[in-house]
């Protein structure tokens, strides 16, 4: 009976509690209007984005040499990529939040999990191909050091490049690994609690 | 030429259907708004104590619930929706904005609800009192103080079990043990 009026005493507080704003509904309208646009201009931009990119590849490709050859490629492979990420994206229409906590929880220990893996796989993924690029340039140096002695600028711009984005692509690499470690240890927690 | 005729028709048909779609869902949507406006902002108090950020919160619980709500088919009843969606962005944001709970002295001036009663004593220590609950309720963890929240907005033990995807006698265990925590937490303000 004590703990039904503590009970009754506790809801009473909690029901007197400030709500929000009452024009958040109508900042809530103008959220989902934005959204909407959102959506039709990423979508927009992402198209005319990749056919920018597709043609600027068509571009190289007639550029003479093993350079405007690699560019093209990249390029290609990149779009490709790019463009299977945003379908992916659009696909995405599972909304785990409707799911239970416990389900929404492991979920999240799952996804964070997936992450961690492929952040790693991507490093040694990405190692691996810097490897195979030096292996292939020196096995045809015959040929490609035909163009490089013709555009040593070029080579030199490219090879600094790279060198530079290294290091960046690295610390970012770093730094995501540990947040993502970090939101690891806070779902863990929440999963000890859970099975507590 | 009919052929013309019947293709343009169909899809005048079909952007009908779909225009009435999105006025029910919307209205659908405003429904829900207003009938669990008052507990998500109070829901989103457990999660965060800052005022702005907590409307910020409640606007997210809010979009969050009309992206859901297209692929709602009744699984589980209105109610268990909502409170699951509003508590998995809670526990998100717990997350994102660490830490969740702030010292009761912390708490902002703006967030004191406004009571219109004409006693001030009365006023003060009422306010007091809220100020602790939701103090109290902010320092537990995550998965007591949904529990709480859930038992202070009257679900039902199958209700709690149905958001948070355990049994009833596991939420009748473990709210037994939150609410000692909430107590203790409580006597120690």
């Amino acid at each position: 009976m004590t703990e039904d009026r503590e009970l009754d005493a506790w809801r009473e507080q909690w029901s007197s509690i400030a709500e929000a704003s009452t024009d958040g509904q109508r900042k809530i309208q103008q959220r989902i209007k934005k959204q909407n646009q959102r959506y039709v201009i990423g979508n927009l931009m992402s198209a005319i984005m990749l056919a920018g990119f597709l043609l600027f590849a068509l571009v190289m490709r007639h550029q003479s040499g093993w350079l405007g050859t690699g560019w093209a490629t990249g390029i290609c492979v990149l779009v490709f990529v790019s463009a299977a990420y945003r379908v992916w994206i659009l696909r995405g229409t599972l909304h785990p939040e409707t799911q239970t906590t416990r389900a929404f929880v492991e979920l999240w220990h799952k996804r964070v999990l997936a992450r961690i893996r492929l952040l790693q796989i991507s490093i040694y993924v990405s190692l691996g191909w810097i490897i195979l690029c030096t292996a292939l340039t020196a096995a045809n140096w015959t040929t490609i050091g035909q163009d490089v002695m013709a555009h040593p600028k070029d080579w030199v711009e490219l090879l600094i490049a790279c060198v530079l984005m290294q290091p960046v692509i690295w610390y970012w690499a770093v730094w995501l690994r540990r947040r993502k470690l970090a939101e690891l240890n806070e779902v863990n927690i929440i999963l000890d609690e859970m099975d507590d | 030429m009919n052929y013309d005729h019947s293709v343009t028709d169909r899809f005048a048909g079909q952007v009908k259907i779909v225009s009435e779609h999105r006025q029910a869902l919307e209205e659908h949507f405003d429904r829900i708004l207003s009938e669990y406006w008052a507990a998500i902002s109070r829901l989103a108090f457990s999660y965060e104590t800052v005022a702005s950020v907590r409307e910020e919160l409640v606007q997210e619980i809010a979009l969050a619930i009309w992206l859901a709500l297209a692929q709602f088919r009744g699984q589980c009843s209105e109610r268990t929706f909502v409170y699951r969606i509003a508590h998995n962005r809670g526990l998100s944001h717990v997350w994102r904005r660490r830490p969740a709970h702030q010292p009761l002295e912390e708490l902002e001036e703006s967030d004191e609800p406004v009571d219109p009663r004409p006693h001030p004593e009365e006023l003060v220590e009422r306010a007091d009192q809220r100020v602790r609950l939701m103090s109290a309720i902010q320092s537990l963890p995550v998965t007591q103080r949904q529990l709480i929240v859930l038992m202070l907005e009257g679900l039902s033990h199958a209700e709690m079990a149905e958001v948070m995807g355990i049994t009833e006698n596991n939420v009748a265990v473990r709210l037994n043990r939150a609410r000692k925590t909430l107590k203790d937490a409580l006597g120690e303000k």
